[in-house]
């Protein structure tokens, strides 16, 4: 990933490059912006996203109050 | 500007426009409200007309207790009391708001299959994780099944729900477990989304079902086919379809017609027409046909529901709400209002006549006399968009001048579906609710409501929804919002991240202010007052706050509600186990019994129950001291504060 940087003035250097912001804007502007689910591209990561993300309903393995030893 | 208008609401915009209306002599619906009182028999659901012997009006005495021989007789002709006569008017609200939304859920199934049969040009599928999901949850073989065989399971599937005639809907599954089971023990899940309505229909009938409870019964059974049945399918394939909503800036009020452009306003429910008018209207030659008639552009925006739905998943902005609609065409800018199904004012067409906007009915089974009609094909839907957004543009050179364009238009994110939130909080890592539960537990937010429905001509537009949506996040309630409501607070300046620090309470301002996210959340249209019931799903099963939604510190609210649809949301909220406060009006206060079960035994059976307060401050702190009483019940009352143990304290545990 290309960081981006900014120009500040310090001390006794002069002009230097510091790091800037290195999150995501937070303004989603633009229909495609916010679209967080184009990040998974194959079905096999859907699938293991839905696994993991969405692990309430597709999953053993998460431990809410359904799960519990003894169960509701 | 005189205080009369101030009176009818609390939005600037809509304030000059009802000026503006006056002056030019249009009636809208803020003077038929006047002039037009509602009948406090009908209103208090004291009138029966299903048969011809009627219409019998049992209302309840006026200023005395009546005596149980006055009681005995106060019948309708046919013997049904005023009980059996409030119970089926309002289970058939119900079945009138469980079918309009289920019928939309039928509308997607129906184009959802076309397209996935390659039937139905121009459309895609947008999602596939979405797809994958719904196959998971409805048990459809993946495998290396192509998208469209997946989909064309679904589809059928997803029909056959609507007809059904045995067992339970595949939708109930998503609930909680045990939310599953106590439908069963009570006899309450539905069997199929049609019969369901269909059993209403016969049992309000003359001579059927003469007892409230059971009456009442089939209303909650009704409901549930609506809520985890109908409008759950609609929200699962118009995702699929159309993309699951992610956050998206978007603008709202009236401010964002522009002048010099084409403005088509797309107004009503369904997002199947809308999807494809966004298109058409982004066309290059869409664009060139609109500068030949002098415009410089065209301007789309959304009204009502299908405002919600366009904006989620394109960022179109929203012209206004449910009240806003007529005022829109007396800007005197709309060239056309393109319009579905459901909350569409007859007047429009009328106000229309006066202005040059031209009215376009697209839906078969929604016509107005008077307007232009040019139905959607879904098997050549933009051949209909484009001559949607031709019309439009023709239309364009016949504007009469005297044009007003108020200049409020409000900024607002919205696009929060559960699968976003779920994302927002945990990470594409481990995508999770926990750091909701656990501000819940530790108190930072109180709790969570839903604040959803309608604008209602008979109290001042959007005050109560605005009064009430405030109260709650002053008290770090965090409020999750769909329909006109999200609308109302759209234009209240509510959907965006600094809302939080202005007028959200310390704790839930400062969880707003870590995740980026408002303090009220857009979840969209009224069908997708499903996503809410999943998200209270999600709640619960990641723990921490009990074993079904009846545990959880949250209740939920429609201040201005009106619709049938709204009963219905209402009632599969309390199906659900939620404490559900709806203001203006109820439409059982003619009996007695019928309003002390709905408000009181309800809660015994489902773990919900209704309420009713019209003052939207009393009816948020009901809602606040609810939520106090699942804390309570929850044992997180006391926010119990993490102890960072020194070194010190460290050497005297150990010592
Ligand atoms: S069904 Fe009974 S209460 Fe209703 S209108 Fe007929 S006679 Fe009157
Ligand atoms: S919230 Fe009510 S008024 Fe608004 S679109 Fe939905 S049903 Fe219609």
């Amino acid at each position: 990933m290309a960081y981006k940087t900014v120009k500040k003035e310090a001390p006794g250097r002069g002009e230097v490059d510091i790091l800037a912001e290195t999150y995501e804007a937070g303004e989603p502007i633009g229909e495609e912006v916010g679209r967080w689910r184009h990040k998974l591209q194959s079905r096999d990561d859907k699938l293991k996203y839905l696994m993991s993300g969405e692990r309430y309903w597709y999953s053993d393995d998460w431990f809410g109050s359904e799960k519990r030893k003894n169960p509701a | 500007m005189p205080e009369e208008k101030q009176d009818k609401s609390i939005d600037q915009a809509t304030q000059e426009l009802i000026e503006k209306a006056e002056k030019e002599g249009i009636n809208t619906a803020f003077d038929r409200a006047d002039s037009l009182k509602p009948c406090p028999i009908g209103a208090a659901g004291s009138c029966c007309k299903h048969c011809g012997m009627g219409p019998c009006r049992v209302p309840l005495p006026k200023g005395k207790e009546e005596t149980p021989e006055e009681k005995q007789k106060r019948r309708g002709v046919c013997g049904a009391t005023a009980e059996t006569i409030a119970a089926r008017n309002f289970i058939r609200m119900v079945a009138g708001g469980a079918s309009a939304h289920s019928d939309h859920g039928r509308g997607v199934a129906e184009l959802f299959l076309a397209v996935a049969r390659g039937k139905a040009p121009g459309y895609e599928i947008k999602d596939e994780q979405k797809l994958l999901q719904v196959a998971l949850d409805w048990g459809i073989e993946i495998g290396d099944r192509s998208n469209n065989e997946i989909a064309v399971d679904i589809g059928e599937k997803a029909l056959a729900e609507f007809g059904k005639q045995e067992g339970e809907l595949i939708t109930l599954r998503k609930a909680p477990l045990k939310r599953q089971e106590l439908w069963k023990q009570q006899g309450v899940a539905p069997r199929g989304i049609d019969r369901e309505i269909v059993e209403i229909m016969h049992r309000t009938h003359i001579g059927v079902d003469q007892d409230y409870v059971n009456l009442l019964k089939q209303g909650v059974r009704a409901s549930i086919a609506d809520g985890w049945g109908g409008s759950m399918i609609a929200t699962e394939l118009q995702d699929i379809l159309f993309g699951t909503p992610a956050p998206i800036l978007g603008k709202a009020n009236l401010g964002v017609l522009k002048e010099k452009e084409v403005n088509i306003i797309i107004h009503g429910h369904e997002p199947l027409l809308s999807e494809m008018i966004v298109a058409a209207a982004s066309e290059p030659e869409m664009l060139e046909l609109a500068k030949s008639k002098g415009a410089e552009g065209i301007n789309l925006s959304g009204m009502c529901c299908t405002a919600n739905e366009i904006l989620m998943r394109h960022g179109v902005p929203i012209a206004g709400n449910f009240l806003q609609q007529e005022l829109a065409i007396v800007t005197g800018a709309v060239d056309a209002m393109v319009v579905d199904v459901q909350c569409i004012m007859q007047s429009i067409q009328t106000v229309a006549e006066c202005y040059h906007t031209k009215i376009i009915t697209t839906a078969a089974k929604a016509k107005i006399p008077g307007a232009t009609h040019i139905e959607f094909d879904e098997h050549d839907a933009i051949k209909s968009a484009r001559e949607i957004v031709k019309t439009a543009i023709e239309n364009f050179p016949n504007r009469k001048g005297n044009i007003l364009i108020p200049s409020q238009q409000c900024d607002q994110i919205a696009g929060f579906s559960h699968e976003t939130i779920n994302y927002l909080l945990g990470g594409m890592f481990r995508a999770s609710y926990r750091p909701l539960n656990d501000n819940i537990i530790n108190g930072r937010i109180r709790g969570v409501a839903g604040v959803v429905g309608c604008n209602n001509a008979r109290v001042k537009h959007n005050e109560a929804h605005i009064t009430m949506v405030k109260e709650l996040i002053k008290n770090d309630v965090l409020v999750i919002t769909t329909g006109c409501n999200a609308i109302a607070c759209a234009e209240a300046g509510l959907l965006v991240p600094e809302a939080a620090a202005k007028y959200a309470g310390a704790g839930l301002a400062e969880v707003c202010e870590t995740v980026g996210i408002p303090p009220v959340l857009h979840m969209g249209s009224c069908v997708d007052n499903s996503r809410i019931l999943i998200a209270a799903t999600a709640m619960v099963k990641d723990g921490g706050l009990g074993d079904d939604i009846s545990d959880l510190p949250v209740a939920g609210a429609a201040p201005e509600w009106m619709s049938e649809k709204a009963i219905s949301i209402g009632q599969y909220f309390v199906a659900s186990g939620v404490y559900t406060v709806f203001g203006v009006t109820w439409p059982t206060e003619g009996s007695k019994e019928v309003t002390e079960f709905l408000f009181k035994d309800m809660e015994k059976l489902y773990g919900g129950k209704w309420d009713f307060q019209p003052d939207p401050v009393r009816a948020a702190q009901l809602m606040i001291a609810h939520i106090d009483s699942k804390r309570k019940a929850l044992g997180i009352d006391q926010a119990r504060e993490r102890v960072l143990y020194d070194m010190e304290m460290r050497r005297e545990l150990e010592g």
